[in-house]
C-alpha cells in the first residue's frame, strides 16, 4: 500500500519533502502503529480502574467512577516497591555487564579472523535455542555449588548469560556493518588492538550497543522463570513474581493486578523513552562516520 | 603459612559449633500469600509457632505467590536433590512425587506415639497421607464441597429449592433456561476445576462402579459407561445450560457470572463464601441471595487435602523441628484458626465446628447442616487424577463443548493421557 | 600483527566462552545425553535406550508431529510477515517524517508489558461474550460472525499467531539504529541515476542493514522455538492441541509427564531446528562471513 505512493517521489534527499497526500500512506501506517501499540496500555490503566466485576463483564467499557483501591491493594497486597527496585539494580548491572562483556567477543567475531571462529560462534549461538525447561535445574545446581543461590550477584549472573546469545547477534551484526576503513585508518596511525577498539570502533557502533543494551534490559526485566527458582529472600525478589500475587487457584483481584502492571510498566516507559533520547542525541554528537 | 592455617581451622571449628548454639531455622516456601485464601491463617500461624519457638525454632517464609509457581519450583528442588524440610502436599500429590525419589521422612512413628495427633487422623486422611502403610503427612484442610445456588433466581423461575436428584436436577435446568435465566455457570481453563466438580459428582452417584472409581487413587481407564455418561451431560451443559465464555473461560470467568447474578449456579468450596459479600466482586447485598446445597442423590465432596510433608535433611536437629511445625500446623488449635479465620473447613472431624465460626460465616453454618445429609462422599476428580490430565482437561474440554469430540472420545483421551504416566 | 592479535582475541572471547560453559554447557550436555534414556522422575529410573525415544517421536507420535508442523509455520510466519511490519516501520521512520521520535518509543511499548500481562489483554479481547472484537461485530450488525475465537478449533491457529505477530517493536528498532548510523555519502554513492524512492528504499538501504535483518530474522525463528508463556497463559495449547508448539509439549512432558528423557528428545529437534533456521537465514541473506 505504501510502496504504491513512494514510487511517485523520485531521488530526493534523504529527508522526505514530498506533498501531504504522497506522504500519507506513510503516516497512515504509522497512525495504525501508534494505535496497536498503545491499546494494551489504555486497556491495562483502565482495567486498573475498574472493580473485579467490571472488568470480567465488559472489555471495553470506561470506568464508571474512578478510584484508587486498585493501587492501594497492590502496595498492600505485595512487595511491589522493593521487588521494583530490587528489578532496578539486577536490570541495570546485568545489561551493563552483558553489554560489555559480549560486545568484545561480538567484535572479534566480526573483524578478525582466526582458526575456528565459525565453530566457536556456531557452537555459542546454540545458547539460543536450549529450551528454557532444560536449563532451569542445571543453572539451579550451578549457581548453588558457586555459593550465589539467593544472591544480587547469583541472579545477575545469570541475566548476563541469558542475554549473551542475543547481544552477540546483534553487536557482530552492528560490526559487520561498519566500514573496513574505519580501522585500517585507526592501524595505519599507529593505534593499537585495544585503542582502536575502545576509541574507534565502539563509538561508532553507539546505535547497536543501545539497542542490544534494550533488548537485554527488557527480556531481564520481565524474566520470571529464573528469579523464582533462583531466589527466596525479598531483598533479591524481582518486579514479575510480585505480579503472581493477585491470582491465585480460586481468589482473585484484577484491579489490584492492573494496578500493579500500571505501576510497573509506566516507570520503565519513561526510562525507556529518556534512554532513546539520550541514544539519538549521542549518535548525532558522536558520528565519526566515514 | 602455618599460623594462618591453624587461625583458619579455629575459625571454621567456632563456625562449625555456633549452629548448635544458634536456633534452627525453617526454610518454608508457601503459596498461601497474597490473594490465597489462606494467607492470613499461615501469617498468623508462623506468628504464633515463632513466638512460641523464641530462641530455638524460627521459620522462614518464603512467600511464592501463585499454585503453579510453587508446584514448579518445588520441581527443581525436588530434582536437585535440595527440597525445604516442609513441604505443603496440596491438591498437587507432591508425597509420591517426594516418595519416589525416597526424599520423605517417615511420621508414623512421631504420631503413633503422640495420641493427640492420631486422635486428629480419620480413616480417610490416614488414607490420603499414608503410602504402604507408613504415614507421610498431615493434613489441615478438609476439601468439602457442595454447590450455590442463586435464591432469587430460582424463585424467579418459580423452583422450590435445590434438587434432591439427576433428573430433578436436569429438570431444574430446563426451567430455568425457560424463564430467561443461563442455569449453570461451567469453565475449561486452569484444569477447569468447577466443571469437573460437576462431573465428578455425577460419577460417584452413578452406582458402585462409579464410587468406586471416585475412591481409586490414579485411574488408568477412563472408558467406563460411568464416566462417559458424566461427559455426555457436562457436554449437554456446555450447549445448552451455560454463558457463552464458559468455553476457555477461566475460573474467575466462572465466578464473576454467578457473582454478578448471570447464572443461577456455581460448584465451588466454602472458601468462596467471603466473595459474596466483596462489593468490587458482586453487588451490595449479594450474599442474602445466595443459598448453598449438597449435589443430588445426597453427594458431597469430602476428603481431607493431602497434607504437610518432611523431608529427610542432614541434619536431624532440623527433621525434629520440622516435624514440631507440622504437629503445630496440622493440630486442632491451627484447624480452628483457618475455621474461625476464613471459614476453611477441618481436615478432621474431631475438630468441632464452632459456633464463632457459625457467626462470622452464616453460610458455612448451612452448608455443614447441609453436608449431614451426604450419603457418599469421596476426594475430588482434581486430587486423583494423574497431573497431566489436568492439562489435557483444558486442551480437550473445549472440542466436547462444541461437539467436534463425543464423550467416548474424550474419555479415550484421558485414558491416553494416563498412559503416559508409566 | 596477526601474532599480535593472538592474544587479544583471545582476551576478548573469553568472558563470553567462560559464561557459555558455566550456564549452556552442562544443560546441552544433558539434553543430549538424556534423550538416549528412559529418564523419569515418577516412577524414578533412568535406563539407556538408544535412539528409542527419538524412533516414538518422529514413528509414532502424532502430538508431535501436529506440534512439529505448527511450530514450523509460526517460525515462518514470525520470520516474515511479523519482521516485515517491523521494518516497513523503520523504513518509513528512517526519513525522519514528523513524529518519528515519539512513534519509536511507543510502538516498543508492548514490549516492555510483560507477556504476562499481554496474554491476559488478549484473552480479554477475544472472550466471546464481553470482548471487544465480538462486542464491535455485534455493534455493526455482523452478530453472525461471533466467535469464540481462541477456543474455536477453526479459529484458535489464526487468534493465537496475531497475539505476537502485531507488537514487532524491537525490530524496528534494530533496524533503525543500524539505517541511521548509515552514512549519508554511502546512500548516495549507492543511488542509481532515475532510481525510484521505493527502490531507494529497498534496493539501497535495506542491502545496507542486511546483517542486522538477518539478525532479526534469527531473534523471531528463536524466539518462536522458545515460545511458550503466551501459549500457556491463553489456550494451554488447546482446543486439542491446535495450538501446542515445541517448547509447550516439552515443558507438559517434563513437568507434568514427569518424561524427562522424552521431554529432552523435544529439546534436541528444537536446538537441531535453531541451528538449521540460523544456517538458512544466513545462506538467504548471504551474510554467513564477511
Amino acid at each position: 500500500m505504501t510502496q504504491k505512493a513512494l514510487t511517485k517521489g523520485n531521488n530526493r534527499p534523504l529527508r522526505d519533502s514530498r506533498s501531504w497526500y504522497a506522504r500519507l500512506p506513510a503516516y497512515v501506517y504509522m497512525l495504525l502503529c501508534v494505535l496497536v501499540a498503545l491499546f494494551p496500555l489504555v486497556w491495562v490503566i483502565l482495567s486498573s480502574l475498574k472493580t473485579n466485576a467490571q472488568i470480567l463483564s465488559s472489555a471495553v467499557s470506561l470506568p464508571t467512577d474512578i478510584n484508587f483501591d486498585g493501587y492501594r491493594m497492590a502496595l498492600q497486597v505485595s512487595p511491589i516497591l522493593r521487588y521494583f527496585f530490587n528489578s532496578v539494580i539486577i536490570t541495570l548491572l546485568s545489561t551493563f555487564v552483558n553489554v560489555f562483556l559480549v560486545s568484545m567477543a561480538a567484535y572479534v567475531f566480526s573483524r578478525t579472523r582466526f582458526r575456528g571462529k565459525g565453530l566457536l560462534f556456531s557452537i555459542l549461538a546454540l545458547s539460543m535455542v536450549v529450551p528454557v525447561t532444560a536449563l532451569m535445574q542445571p543453572v539451579y545446581q550451578v549457581i548453588t555449588s558457586l555459593g550465589l543461590s539467593d544472591s544480587l550477584p547469583g541472579l545477575i549472573l545469570v541475566y548476563v548469560a541469558l542475554n549473551m546469545p542475543l547481544t552477540l547477534l546483534i553487536m557482530r551484526a552492528t560490526f559487520a556493518g561498519l566500514p573496513a576503513s574505519l580501522e585500517e585508518a585507526a592501524y595505519i596511525d599507529g593505534a593499537g588492538f585495544m585503542y582502536t577498539y575502545l576509541r574507534v570502533m565502539l563509538p561508532v557502533a553507539k546505535g547497536g550497543l543501545a539497542s542490544a543494551a534494550v533488548m537485554a534490559f527488557l527480556n531481564s526485566w520481565n524474566e520470571f522463570t529464573f528469579a523464582l527458582v533462583l531466589t527466596k529472600s525479598p531483598a533479591v525478589r524481582t518486579l514479575p513474581l510480585s505480579l503472581s500475587y493477585f491470582t491465585s487457584q480460586f481468589s482473585f483481584n484484577y484491579t489490584a493486578l492492573f494496578a500493579a502492571i500500571t505501576m510497573a510498566v509506566i516507570p520503565s516507559i519513561l526510562v525507556f523513552a529518556l534512554f532513546q533520547e539520550q541514544v539519538s542525541q549521542s549518535l548525532v554528537i558522536g558520528a565519526v562516520k566515514g | 603459612m602455618k599460623k594462618v592455617l591453624s587461625l583458619l581451622l579455629t575459625a571454621v571449628m567456632l563456625l562449625a559449633a555456633v549452629p548448635a548454639l544458634a536456633e534452627i531455622t525453617l526454610d518454608y516456601p508457601t503459596f498461601q500469600v497474597g490473594v490465597n485464601t489462606a494467607a492470613p491463617v499461615i501469617a498468623q500461624l508462623v506468628e504464633e509457632f515463632n513466638a512460641q519457638h523464641a530462641g530455638q525454632i524460627a521459620i522462614k517464609v518464603e512467600e511464592i505467590p501463585g499454585d503453579a509457581n510453587y508446584i514448579e519450583k518445588i520441581k527443581v528442588l525436588l530434582a536437585s536433590n535440595d527440597l525445604p524440610p516442609v513441604i505443603y502436599g496440596a491438591g498437587y500429590n507432591l508425597l509420591d512425587l517426594a516418595l519416589a525419589k525416597e526424599l520423605l521422612v517417615d511420621l508414623t512413628e512421631y504420631v503413633d506415639t503422640d495420641p493427640e495427633w492420631k486422635a486428629l487422623y480419620n480413616d480417610k486422611a490416614f488414607e490420603v497421607n499414608s503410602r504402604d502403610g507408613k504415614v507421610y503427612g498431615s493434613s489441615s484442610e478438609g476439601n468439602t464441597i457442595g454447590y450455590f445456588y442463586n435464591k432469587e433466581l430460582f424463585e424467579k423461575a418459580g423452583l422450590a429449592g435445590p434438587a434432591k436428584t439427576w433428573e430433578e436436577f436436569f429438570a431444574q435446568l430446563d426451567t430455568l433456561k425457560a424463564a430467561g435465566i443461563t442455569p449453570v455457570s461451567m469453565d475449561t481453563a486452569d484444569s477447569a476445576w468447577v466443571t469437573s466438580l460437576w462431573m465428578g459428582a455425577m460419577i460417584a452417584t452413578s452406582g458402585e462402579e462409579g464410587k468406586a472409581f471416585m475412591a481409586q487413587m490414579m485411574p488408568d481407564n477412563y472408558n467406563t459407561p460411568e464416566v462417559i455418561a458424566a461427559l455426555t451431560n457436562i457436554q449437554k451443559m456446555f450447549m445448552e445450560y451455560t454463558t457463552l465464555d464458559a468455553v476457555g473461560g477461566k475460573y474467575e470467568n466462572a465466578a464473576n457470572a454467578f457473582l454478578s447474578g448471570q447464572t443461577a449456579m456455581i460448584a465451588n468450596g466454602p472458601w468462596m463464601i467471603g466473595d459474596f459479600s466483596d462489593t468490587t466482586k458482586a453487588p451490595e447485598g449479594f450474599s442474602d441471595k445466595v443459598g448453598v446445597a449438597i449435589y443430588p442423590e445426597g453427594f458431597a465432596y469430602d476428603e481431607p487435602i493431602q497434607g504437610y510433608l518432611v523431608t529427610k535433611q542432614d541434619d536431624p536437629a532440623v527433621v525434629e523441628a520440622a516435624v514440631e511445625m507440622v504437629k503445630f500446623f496440622t493440630g486442632a488449635h491451627a484447624q480452628t484458626v483457618a475455621l474461625e479465620k476464613q471459614g476453611m473447613l477441618p481436615a478432621s472431624t474431631a475438630v468441632e465446628i464452632t459456633q464463632a465460626a457459625k457467626d462470622n460465616f452464616p453460610l458455612l453454618a448451612e452448608f455443614v447442616e447441609a453436608l449431614e445429609g451426604a450419603r457418599i462422599r469421596t476426594a475430588t476428580t482434581q486430587a486423583t487424577m494423574y497431573p497431566n490430565l489436568l492439562d489435557i482437561m483444558s486442551a480437550e474440554l473445549p472440542n466436547l463443548a462444541n461437539g467436534s469430540m463425543t464423550p467416548e472420545q474424550f474419555a479415550q483421551a484421558l485414558t491416553d493421557g494416563a498412559a503416559k504416566n508409566k | 600483527m596477526q601474532r599480535r592479535q593472538a592474544g587479544w582475541i583471545a582476551l576478548f572471547l573469553l568472558p563470553t566462552v567462560a559464561l557459555f560453559l558455566t550456564i549452556y554447557a552442562v544443560p546441552l550436555g544433558m539434553t543430549l545425553f538424556t534423550s538416549l534414556f528412559d529418564y523419569r522422575l515418577f516412577p524414578s529410573r533412568m535406563e539407556f535406550v538408544g535412539l528409542a525415544n527419538y524412533v516414538q517421536l518422529f514413528a509414532r507420535d502424532a502430538q508431535f508431529h501436529r506440534a512439529l508442523v505448527s511450530n514450523l509455520i509460526w517460525i515462518v510466519l514470525h520470520t516474515t510477515v511479523h519482521i516485515a511490519i517491523g521494518t516497513i516501520l523503520a523504513l518509513i521512520l528512517y526519513k525522519k517524517p514528523r513524529g518519528w521520535k515519539a512513534v519509536r518509543v511507543i510502538y516498543m511499548i508492548p514490549s516492555i508489558i510483560s507477556n504476562a500481562a499481554v496474554a491476559m489483554i488478549f484473552v480479554n479481547i477475544y472472550n466471546p461474550s464481553y470482548g471487544v472484537i465480538n462486542s464491535f461485530l455485534k455493534s455493526v450488525g455482523l452478530a453472525g460472525m461471533q466467535r469464540n475465537w481462541l477456543y474455536d478449533p477453526a479459529t484458535s491457529f489464526i487468534s493465537i499467531t496475531i497475539i505476537w505477530t502485531l507488537f514487532s517493536g524491537y525490530n524496528t528498532t534494530l533496524i533503525l539504529s543500524q539505517a541511521l548510523s548509515l552514512d549519508d555519502s554511502v546512500i548516495e554513492a549507492a543511488k542509481v541515476d532515475g532510481a525510484s524512492r521505493l527502490q531507494q528504499d529497498f534496493l539501497i538501504v535495506l542491502p545496507l542493514v542486511k546483517h542486522m535483518l538477518a539478525t532479526t530474522m534469527i531473534m523471531a525463528a528463536t524466539y518462536m522455538l522458545q515460545m511458550f508463556d503466551l501459549i500457556y497463559l491463553t489456550t494451554r495449547g488447546g482446543p486439542g492441541v491446535t495450538t501446542t508448539n515445541l517448547p509447550l509439549m516439552l515443558y507438559k512432558t517434563a513437568m507434568t509427564e514427569n518424561n524427562y528423557g522424552y521431554a529432552n528428545t523435544m529439546g534436541v529437534v528444537v536446538i537441531a531446528l535453531g541451528v538449521l533456521c540460523m544456517t538458512l537465514i544466513n545462506k538467504l541473506l548471504n551474510t554467513r562471513e564477511d
